[in-house]
């Protein structure tokens, strides 16, 4: 357990020297940026706009943090085989894997806090105090987060970075498009593709699951209901895909 | 019985469908305790392979590799070892001590207890004035050192050290050299490979040859010199290769 931590603290510090900090400087710039073009607006219609681009940018740049410090987090011990000296300690390749995906937790979570405390800081600016709805859309990001993270560190242990990349992002925008795919479904006769297509939809992260931000921002409540279970979903979806990860990397030879 | 043994440890590298290039064959390797044991062979001719299959790195493709009994995968057993791979690198955003601290927490080491072993170990390989340096900013020769600290992290009993004297000068080779013998005389079991044969003749007990994979020959260097009536280890490294060279050239039918 200790070890595990170890490997999480040593992923961490090493992302943190890397350029992942700018990113959260152009998600600040554009955040600022847009809350300035959006200034003729009234007041309300400008807090929703400011709310709108905030949590998008959250989402999109706390994805793509995700999916980078994924994708690296393995592959950079792999190509400089400062591997070599991690699993002949006495640790388990499952210490390895899983001290690399709560490493990568703690850069999502870090950058995500980040972030928010920014986001937060905008609305305090505008003199709007964040309620609890703006919490549970913020929240639901971060489980979001987490579970891409855990995906693209899965696919790591048995594809290459090119494949893992062009896999996560289309993963990525496959999982929003859910909503679509299940209205298709409804309206397809054939039963075998319909089937065949409900297959592909369960199996598929249903990412848009997570995102409540439409309806935050216009003002409709989301029950504490839904927020729990779609945690819990995105729980249960990082626990299967981190065993897929324990599997295949039992096996791999580096 | 051998603190390290394999038996009939063979690795094929898979390519493709049927494809596949022979890292080790059929090797039986026994190394006692307390001895210093050189593997020896040219390029290619599967040192690495070998000790990467030893320590669970790679998955052999038939037979087993044991080190105090224990198979590849025992983390008790990697308490007791250390490992130095070849051309080492390392966290470069570390200096010294934070590296060696990095490792001494993977083998839960008590942090007292650790910062005093890092100080005698900086001491040892003599990078104690270079404690603030990132490994960023190492030469080639003190990489080559702090590796070898941190393969000492855990005070082992068993040192398996991956061509430990590539890329150091004369001087740095013989305080790796006599750093060995030092080692041994603590009771330590020691397996190296090189291509230094000079090295290898002066502080090996014992060698074994490999050549494409194939484990040539074993034995102290008096014994397989007086059998292949060889005067020195060079004549016999390169007697042993020609030997099986032809061999195989005879059996393919190749002309040589
Ligand atoms: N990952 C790999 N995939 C395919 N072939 C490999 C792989 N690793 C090693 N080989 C092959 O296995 C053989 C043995 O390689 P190995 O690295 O064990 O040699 P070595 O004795 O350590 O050589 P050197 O002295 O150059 O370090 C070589 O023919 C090499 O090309
Ligand atoms: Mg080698």
């Amino acid at each position: 357990m200790k070890k595990m931590w170890t490997i999480a603290v040593n992923t961490f510090r090493e992302s943190m020297r890397k350029k992942t900090l700018y990113i959260i400087l152009i998600f600040a710039l554009i955040v600022i940026g847009a809350s300035k073009l959006f200034s003729f607006l009234t007041a309300e219609e400008e807090l929703k706009m400011i709310k709108d681009v905030s949590f998008s940018a959250i989402e999109f740049f706390g994805a793509l943090i995700a999916i980078f410090a994924s994708i690296t987090a393995i592959s950079t011990e792999i190509e400089r085989r400062t591997i070599y000296t991690l699993l002949t300690k006495p640790i388990r390749r499952s210490d390895f894997v899983l001290g690399k995906f709560f490493g990568v937790s703690l850069i999502i979570f870090v950058n995500f806090i980040l972030t928010t405390l920014f986001f937060i800081g905008l609305l305090l600016f505008k003199k709007s105090i964040p309620d609890i709805e703006v919490f549970k859309t913020l929240l639901l990001i971060f489980f979001e987060l987490i579970l891409i993270g855990g995906i693209t560190l899965a696919l790591g242990t048995f594809t290459t970075d090119a494949f893992n990349i062009i896999c996560s992002f289309f993963l990525y925008i496959v999982g929003h498009l859910t909503s679509y795919g299940k209205e298709m479904i409804e309206r397809t006769e054939n039963i075998v593709v319909a089937g065949l297509a409900d297959m592909l939809y369960t199996l598929v992260p249903n990412y848009e699951n997570f995102n409540i931000r439409d309806k935050i921002v216009v003002g409709i409540s989301v029950s504490w209901g839904y927020v729990g279970y779609t945690i819990l979903y995105g729980i249960l979806y990082t626990c299967i895909v981190l065993l897929i990860a324990l599997y295949f990397f039992q096996k791999r030879e580096i | 019985m051998a603190i390290i043994q394999t038996d009939k440890l063979t690795k094929h590298y898979v390519l493709g469908r049927k494809k596949f290039v022979v890292g080790l064959e059929n090797v039986d390797l026994e190394i006692n305790e307390g001895e210093i044991f050189g593997i020896l062979g040219p390029n290619g001719s599967g040192k690495t392979t070998c000790l990467k299959l030893l320590l669970g790195i790679l998955f052999p493709t038939s037979g087993e590799a044991r080190i105090m009994g224990r198979l590849p995968d025992d983390i008790e057993m990697k308490q007791y070892v250390g490992f130095l791979p070849e051309n080492p690198y390392y966290y470069d955003y570390l200096n010294g001590p934070e590296l060696l601290l990095f490792y001494a927490r993977l083998f839960s080491i008590r942090p007292d207890v650790a910062k005093k072993r890092i100080d005698e170990l900086l001491e040892l390989v003599e990078l104690n004035n270079a404690r603030r340096l990132t490994l960023r900013h190492y030469s080639k020769g003190m990489l080559e050192r702090i590796g070898l600290a941190a393969s000492l992290i855990n005070d082992p009993k068993i040192l398996i050290l991956d061509e430990p004297t590539t890329g150091l000068d004369p001087i740095g080779c013989r305080d790796t050299r006599n750093l060995l013998i030092k080692l041994k005389q603590q009771g330590k079991t020691i397996l190296l490979s090189s291509h230094f044969l000079s090295e290898v003749e002066r502080v090996c007990e014992r060698i074994a040859i490999f050549h494409r994979g194939h484990l040539l020959a074993t034995g102290t260097l008096d014994a397989l010199n007086k059998q292949y009536q060889a005067e020195n280890l060079e004549d016999l490294f390169v007697k042993t290769i020609y030997a099986f060279d032809n061999q195989e050239a005879v059996k393919t039918g190749e002309p040589k």
